[in-house]
Order: structure tokens, then sequence, then C-alpha cells
């Protein structure tokens, strides 16, 4: 059984192409960067050792869930959201959407996820896919990281479903609830950017936002006496490169995509300003691709002396100011 | 589309080459359709690399890869690279 009418389609993110995705089946016509923007879905943190990240780290985007709820608030539409504990009830409630003709996105543990190649697949709670069919006891997935549908026997995907560790996905499944009649884009689009601006400039949290990138900046030189040795240090600075680059960011920390959610922002709300701000941010774009670059070069070199790390360091501190700068500036723009 | 020249082809090989200071390669030896990655190519190039010609095509030609997806078809090969090329100078002078 396959649902009817459901496009398979590519995407830069699993969560914001997954939303995108249920929303256009439903009969919203809406890009995956709208998605994103309006969803506030840009932003930065840095984590210096906490409980839960025993090494440095950091984000570029909000937390995994927020775009959905974000979207509900600011668009209009619903989602209905289910959770469970007992993996049979899981499948059960699966099955009876999908013999309901409803695509059903799940959060899964990517490492789970037998369609990709071994080699590609970590341990990742907070992964997004479209369940759109079944077959027996192979489903049929809708992965936005994959050109084609793809199938994923039951075993695996109750795996990855209920697996454990931090933020376990328990079984969590969504669908589509309704649309709004008459969505105003408009309104969504400034909400979204007003809340991002806030964000990245306003939070009194020393770690968030341009402060996070600042103290990343700063931070980054005391890595060495955090890593067991050389090669764990490598690795953490590797993270640096896959963080920003990797499949599921949309290139260079999600701030390409955010240039293009500027773009189309631009002509639906006739601000020609988000234009140029949208070019803007392009720049800053290859600015975190150029660190991306820098980091996994050291790396590759095994030069991760005290005088690489500062050279890193003050690359993203000028990230910082350049972020800033634009941030007000978007914040003017909307005013 | 307008198609790839043997010239363009060429051009990027050496792109690629004086990018990732690769010095021991003959252009001439490097297969235009084969993959750059992985190996069975006379070039046998990493993630990093990749992230350098992406970088290296924008420089020189201007025009940025902004999607990943398509980043990573674009560098699949000589041939995708030149593709790539001829379409954005096509959009360019449409």
């Amino acid at each position: 059984m396959e649902i009817t009418g459901y496009t398979h389609k590519m995407a830069a993110h699993c969560e914001s192409g997954t939303i995108t995705s249920l929303l256009n089946h439903g009969g919203m016509e809406i890009t995956e960067p709208l998605v994103f923007g309006i969803a506030g879905g840009i932003f930065f943190g840095y984590f210096h050792r906490m409980k839960s990240f025993p090494f440095p780290t950091f984000i570029v985007r909000n937390k995994p869930g927020k775009m959905r709820t974000n979207i509900e608030k600011r668009l209009g539409a619903s989602f209905k959201t289910y959770r469970f504990n007992d993996p049979a009830r899981g499948k059960e409630k699966l099955d009876e959407l999908l013999a309901g003709n409803i695509p059903v996105a799940a959060q899964v543990d990517f490492f789970y996820m037998d369609y990709v190649p071994s080699w590609e697949r970590v341990h990742i709670n907070v992964h997004y896919m479209v369940v759109t069919g079944k077959d027996g006891d192979q489903y049929l997935i809708s992965d936005s990281y994959f050109p084609r549908m793809v199938k994923l026997d039951s075993a695996s995907l109750e795996k990855g479903r209920f697996a454990g560790g931090t933020m376990s996905p328990k079984g969590f499944i969504f669908h589509l609830g309704k649309l709004p009649a008459e969505p105003d884009l408009n309104r969504a689009i400034l909400k979204g950017i007003s809340q991002a601006c806030f964000y990245m400039l306003k939070l009194p949290i020393p770690f968030l936002g341009i402060k996070g990138i600042r103290m990343f900046a700063k931070k980054i030189n005391d890595w060495p006496a955090f890593a067991r040795d050389t090669e764990h240090l490598s690795h953490e600075i590797m993270k640096i490169n896959i963080l920003l680059e990797d499949q599921g960011t949309g290139g260079a920390g999600f701030r390409y995509m955010y240039a293009t959610f500027l773009q189309q922002a631009a002509s639906i709300t006739g601000k020609p300003q988000l234009k140029g701000l949208s070019s803007e941010l392009m720049k800053i774009g290859d600015g975190w691709r150029e660190i991306s670059l820098f980091s996994a070069r050291i790396v590759k070199n095994r030069d991760l002396g005290p005088a690489s790390l500062k050279e890193l360091g003050d690359k993203i501190g000028l990230q910082a100011g350049a972020e800033e700068a634009f941030f007000k500036s978007l914040s003017k723009a909307i005013r | 589309m307008t198609e790839p020249t043997p010239e363009l082809k060429l051009e990027i090989k050496n792109l690629i080459m004086s990018t990732l200071s690769i010095t021991d390669v003959n252009p001439a030896d490097v297969d235009d359709d084969a993959p750059l990655f992985g190996g069975g190519n006379a070039l046998t190039l990493d993630s990093v690399d990749a992230i350098e010609i992406i970088m290296a095509i924008q420089r020189t030609y201007g025009f940025r890869i902004a999607d990943q997806n398509l980043a990573r078809e674009v560098v699949r090969s000589v041939n995708s690279i030149a593709r790539f090329i001829c379409e954005q100078r096509d959009l360019q002078n449409a």
C-alpha cells in the first residue's frame, strides 16, 4: 500500500524538508527555505563543556522539533503528534494512519536507517523522514537526503523509532492536521525574521547567538586541554567541518538556506532590502565555509598547534562581527 | 545547454590540480567521466578536497554551489563540473 499523490523531493535539511513535504502534500505551495525562515531556523549556540556535552560543541540551528511548532504558530497549520512507550502500540498507530492514506513523519535514530550506506550512518536521534506506505514487512520511506523513495524493514524502523539515549525519539510521529484557508505568509515571514534577530542579538545568555560565536572564537584555544590526545583533538576539530558543511545543514551552517529564504521573502513582503541582505548573508556563509575548510585542512595536515587554533579563533571572531552587523540590518529592515 | 569543450575540461583539470597542489598527475590521464572520489581515476580525492574544489569553482568562475545535494552532483567528475559551468553561463546569458 502506498500513499496516493505523495511526491518525493530532496531537501537540504531533514526537519525543514519533512515539514515542507507534508505541507506540499496537503496542498500548500511552500518552499523549504520559506519553511526554514518562517520557523526561525537560523541560530548559533556554543556549549563549552556542559553535562550533556563532555567536549565543547556548537549548534547552527534552533532546537529540533521547534520548526514544526513555530510553523504551527506562524502559519496557522496544525500537526497531530503521537509519542509512545510501547513499540507495538507505536507500530499499530503508524499502520493505522498509513491505511488511512496519511503520510506520517517520524523521528528516528539515523543509525538504523539501513538504506544509508553503513559508513555514513551515525547515531543521531533527531533525524526526520516521512513514511509513505507499506509493502509486507517493508515500509516505504521518503527521506529528503535521498534522490528517490527507499524501503526499510519494520525491525529497523522500530529500532530507529525507539532508540535510547539523549533526545530519544520515543516513537514520535506526526502528520498534517489542517491547513489554514488563507495563510498570511507576509506576517509569518516577518515574525520568523523578528524571532531570528532577537535570538541572535538579544538573548541574555553568554553562549547563545552572536555572544556564542564570540565565546566559540575565544574558547577554541582551550580545546587541546580537554582532548585525551591528538587523535581526539583532530576528531573534534574535524567536527567543525561536519557541523558546518555536512549533509543536513544546507551548506555553511544553514546560512545559505536562510539567504535563499530572504531572497524569496523579499518578493512576498515587498521589502527589496531583504534581497541585498540575502547577498550579504551568502558572503557570511562563504566565511563559514572558509572556516570549515580551514578546520579540515589543519586536521589533514596534523597542524593543530596553538598558532593554527588562534588563526581559527580569529576567523570565527570575524564571523561574529559580520553576523552582528547583518542581524542588526535585518532587524531594521523589517521595522 | 552549451556542450562543454575539451578546452574547458582541461582548464578544470588544471584548476583541480593547482588548487590541490597535485604535480605528479598528467591532466591527459584524468578520465573526464570517472568519479573523482573513491578511486577509479588518476586523481583520488577526499571530502576536504571537495570543499576546496567547490571554493575554487566559485573563485574562478563566480558560481557559488550553496546546495549540498547539488554540490555532490557537481564535483562527481570533470564532466559534471564542466556541465555545471556551461549551465550557469547559459543562465547568465539568457
